[in-house]
């Protein structure tokens, strides 16, 4: 009979293992987060010392996720999970590899900010950077929250976002281009800014990954690769 | 479980419902309200070989199946789960009228096999169950040869005219339960001398040499050991493109191992049935999931 | 904690053991009481019967003369019948003795041989050649010269309180020196029916009676018993009938046998007409005692058959019929013939219910089919016992030896019947 602790397992010390890498999950999502706004704040304020921060601590990111793919790994020989616990356990090994990949991006952002502040300021497109990192970091942060409450709602803005920010990607790369084509003498720094606004580009890519996911955590169907239209439909059960 | 239990089981379980609307299985998608005697998912299915309708099954005054409706498609490996006393078991014996040997069982609805109804009072048992076959939890292989024991079957119903044609009918039987090759120097030793696992084998034997279009298993698995387990799960794989299977078990990895579709019984009720693939990854019915997570309890 | 928990224990644990030793050491004592009570019964049974086993004969030579024996035309069947046998001995032992004169004296010489042995010259001249000539024989002594040569007369004790004078002594002393006189594997006591002379008496009737009447308690309660019991079982409705039955055959196996003798005498006799004595009407009323132990033991067979069994048979499409007779009965059998035998052995032993139909007749002649009167072990061995003469008693507990050999037999069978057909599941 289900009973007010149906939500848990019979076994508790299956419920502390999925718990535990859970945490372990939103722990790494945390610090990437920080990662990735302190990578952008690197670049705006020309901050070697904090873009330096940044690649170092991209190693912990990495140990993480070997740390977490080693739970849920256990958890897939040990107790054969099915259905939610299944779909669970699969979402944050995909959702690891999201977050280490933005870890990655991250850095790159950082040692482009290095190299900046070593060869001086870009001339322009740190509006973009500002705007467009704001939005991904917003997205980050809002795929995360959407993991945590598993709300499939919120997933699903994340990924209409993700639209807008490939557009904005797209309209800052063509500015950037017209700017290098009017000063040769810039184009390695600006090509520097444009790799950061690429690296951008990927998180938002990623965050919505984990969007994805969400839903497929949630409602079971994988919505990857099917459009927003009918990502929408899953997520309102049409 | 009576009709009186399952009352007095679902008003707490609304009440509590009431109570606390959102829990945080609703909001991951399953219907949390959903009422259990509904059957989630489809019953009906293409190229059906038996068609149940409404069963109910009582034992004396005690209700065990509630107005089960289900179809099973010919040459599939249908699997039915559910806790213990979820009525599978019974249900899966009113498919070959196994329960008419227990005293005050009665079975009401409507059961076919080919359109033709399994308890029309003129019909006769004997061709049915030799039409639909069953193999039992435990391994019970007569105190005879092991010859004798897949004979058995086809001399009772004079499947064979001479004696060359009995000796195939056990070769090929043999042959198919993949017993043939430990078994065919020594034919002459009892049954009851293999391992646990041949033994089954050899009940699985002893039920195809008579043909039958169905086999019904009864938790076939549940007294071997792994390695039997996986051997009798290999050989449902193989029976399953000549004959239709339906299998109680109560191992989910087996059900999810060896089937096409699984039903899962909850007190009597028929809670949800459809593909095995689908019931294992996302299951509808909150029920369903939280037995195959292991959350029930 | 846990130190103290193993304190506690420790303190506990002599007891414990006390308490173990005390159980085992009753057991122990309860089954030694048990196997000296039986030790006791075959030792006394065994003292006193071993002697029954042997008998002490007399050799004499005979002179079949015609003469003596009266008989004036050999073809005269009659005059074969009525000849005077005794008259051949009495010659013969006054030839042996001559000193033996007074009519006194020689009423006491005739008595050292069996009154009865002219029946063995009887049978000796069965061979009708032999009349005229002479022959060696050994024939039986009478039971108080078996007596003294048992050593069971005091020969210290004044003659007046002595079964057998001084002459007698002496006469018989004269034959044992002379070789004449030994003990000698008692034929008669296994080949003669009853007989008022103790050295004449033989368990051959009462066995072959006993015989008789199992056969026919065997054929019927066997295959009634086991038909019932499979209907029971197998075949009856579950309902307040069968219940009723099922009780009362529980009830009819407390029943105190000798309910079923009245029975068999107002029905079989009285009613039925059925002649007195025979092992035909002891047979049915044995059946009738019988017959709840072999239902109730056959439905315990039955019942121990695993039900998987049968399930496995109808789920191939068996018949009922087809079940019951091609797995469940061939499982259940042995433990049917257990309970069979059993019972039979039950019958063996059963005296009361034989009385009240008259199988406790004097009878003399030993039965040759189910219709002869006859009596039967248990009930030749009341009969004996209830003689005065040393040599009785001793019979009757050799008929008592007779009579356990055959139960421990027929129990060793059913044992080693469920030994052998014991199956494993």
């Amino acid at each position: 009979m289900p009973t007010k602790k149906s939500s848990q397992h019979i076994s508790q010390r299956y419920d502390d293992e999925l718990a535990a890498v859970k945490s372990q999950l939103f722990e790494m999502g945390g610090i990437v987060e920080k990662q990735v706004t302190d990578a952008i704040k690197a670049l705006l304020e020309v901050d070697s010392e904090l873009a330096k921060r940044v690649v170092i601590d991209d190693n912990r990111i990495n140990d993480m996720e070997v740390a977490v793919d080693e739970d849920c790994g256990l958890i897939l020989a040990r107790r054969q999970p099915a259905a939610r616990d299944l779909r669970l356990v699969l979402t944050i090994i995909k959702t690891t590899t999201d977050l280490e990949r933005i870890g990655d991006e991250a850095r790159k952002m950082a040692k482009q900010a290095i190299t900046l502040a070593e060869e001086g300021k870009a001339p322009r497109g740190y509006v973009e950077i500002r705007h467009i990192g704001e939005n991904v970091a917003n997205m980050l942060s809002q795929s995360l929250d959407c993991f945590v409450r598993q709300d499939v709602e919120l997933a699903l803005k994340v990924a209409q976002e993700d639209k807008a920010v490939d557009l904005e990607y797209a309209s800052a790369i063509r500015e950037m281009m017209t700017y290098m084509m009017e000063d040769p003498r810039s184009i390695s720094r600006v090509m520097s800014i444009m790799w950061s606004l690429r690296a951008l580009e990927r998180i938002g890519d990623h965050a919505r990954n984990i969007a994805e996911h969400v839903i497929y955590l949630v409602k079971g169907d994988d919505v990857r690769h099917v459009g927003l239209k009918q990502m929408a439909k899953t997520v309102h059960d049409e | 479980m009576t009709t009186m239990t399952v009352d007095s089981n679902t008003s707490p379980q609304s009440s509590q419902e009431a109570t606390q609307p959102v829990a945080d299985i609703s909001s991951n998608g399953l219907d949390s309200s959903r009422d259990y005697r509904q059957t989630v998912g489809k019953i009906e299915v293409a190229n059906t070989k038996m068609s149940m309708r409404d069963v109910n099954v009582s034992y004396g005054d005690k209700q065990a199946v509630f107005g089960v409706d289900l179809d099973i498609a010919k040459n599939e490996v249908i699997a039915m789960i559910g806790p213990s006393g979820c009525g599978k078991s019974t249900f899966l014996r009113c498919m070959n009228r196994m329960n008419d040997t227990i005293e005050g069982c009665v079975v009401s609805g409507s059961l076919k096999l080919d359109d033709q109804d399994i308890y029309d009072p003129k019909l006769d048992v004997v061709p049915l169950r030799a039409r639909v076959g069953m193999v039992f939890q435990k391994p019970n292989p007569f105190p005879k040869s092991i010859y004798d024991n897949v004979a058995y079957g086809p001399q009772i119903h004079g499947l064979a005219n001479s004696k060359v044609e009995l000796d195939e009918i056990v070769e090929n039987s043999l042959r198919k339960a993949g017993l043939w090759n430990e078994a065919k120097d020594r034919l002459d030793q009892p049954g009851t001398g293999l391992s646990g696992g041949q033994q089954q084998r050899l009940c699985i034997a002893r039920t195809i040499a008579v043909s039958p279009e169905v086999i019904l298993m009864d938790e076939p698995c549940s007294a071997l050991d792994p390695i039997a387990t996986a051997r009798i799960e290999e050989l449902i794989d193989e029976l399953s493109a000549n004959f239709t299977i339906a299998i109680v078990t109560h191992s989910m990895q087996q059900a999810a191992r060896v089937s096409h579709r699984t039903a899962y019984f909850h007190l009597g009720y028929l809670v949800e049935i459809g593909d095995t693939d689908d019931i294992f990854t996302n299951p509808k019915h909150r029920l369903t999931e939280d037995y195959i997570t292991g959350r029930f309890g | 904690m846990s130190r103290s928990t193993i304190d506690i224990v420790n303190r506990n644990l002599a007891k414990r053991y006390a308490k173990e030793k005390r159980f085992r050491l009753f057991g122990l004592v309860s089954i030694l009481a048990g196997l000296a009570a039986l030790c006791f019964l075959m030792v006394t049974i065994v003292s006193t019967g071993w002697g029954a086993f042997t008998q002490s004969y007399i050799q004499l030579t005979l002179d079949l003369d015609p003469e003596v024996l009266s008989i004036s035309d050999p073809q005269d069947d009659d005059q074969w019948s009525y000849a005077n046998y005794t008259g051949v001995i009495k010659k013969s032992l006054r030839e042996r003795f001559p000193d033996v004169t007074s009519r006194r004296d020689k009423k006491r010489l005739y008595r050292i041989v069996s009154p009865g042995a002219g029946y063995q010259v009887n049978q000796l001249m069965q061979d009708r050649s032999l009349l005229g000539q002479t022959v060696t024989v050994w024939l039986p002594a009478d039971d108080d010269v078996d007596s003294v040569i048992k050593g069971h007369i005091d020969r210290s004790l004044p003659e007046n309180e002595r079964r057998v004078s001084d002459k007698k002594l002496s006469l018989i002393d004269e034959l044992v020196n002379s070789g004449q006189l030994k003990r000698k594997f008692n034929n008669i006591f296994f080949t003669a029916g009853d007989s008022s002379e103790p050295e004449q008496a033989g368990i051959k009737g009462a066995m072959l009676g006993s015989f008789f009447t199992l056969i026919v308690a065997l054929l019927l309660s066997f295959p009634i018993g086991v038909a019932a019991a499979i209907y029971l079982e197998e075949f009856a409705p579950k309902n307040a009938w069968t219940d009723f039955i099922e009780v009362n055959i529980n009830n009819l196996a407390a029943v105190p046998s000798i309910v079923f003798g009245l029975l068999g005498l107002a029905v079989f006799l009285n009613w039925f007409g059925l002649p007195r004595s025979v092992p035909l009407v002891g047979g049915i009323v044995l059946t009738l005692m019988t017959l709840p132990t072999i239902i109730i033991s056959s439905r315990v067979a039955l019942k121990s058959v695993p039900p998987s069994i049968r399930e496995a048979a109808l789920g191939l499409g068996a018949s009922k019929m087809q079940t019951i007779f091609d797995h469940v009965l061939p499982l259940a059998l042995p433990g049917m013939l257990t309970g069979g035998i059993i019972g039979m052995a039950q019958a063996l032993g059963e005296t009361a219910p034989l009385l009240m139909i008259g199988m406790v007749a004097f009878i003399v002649d030993i039965p040759g089919s189910f219709t002869d009167p006859a009596t039967v072990l248990p009930v030749q061995i009341f009969l004996w016992s209830d003689s005065p003469e040393r040599a009785f008693v001793e019979r009757t507990s050799g008929a008592i030896m007779v009579l356990l050999m055959f139960l421990i037999l027929m129990n060793s069978i059913a044992v080693l019947l469920r030994k052998r057909f014991e199956r494993r599941w």
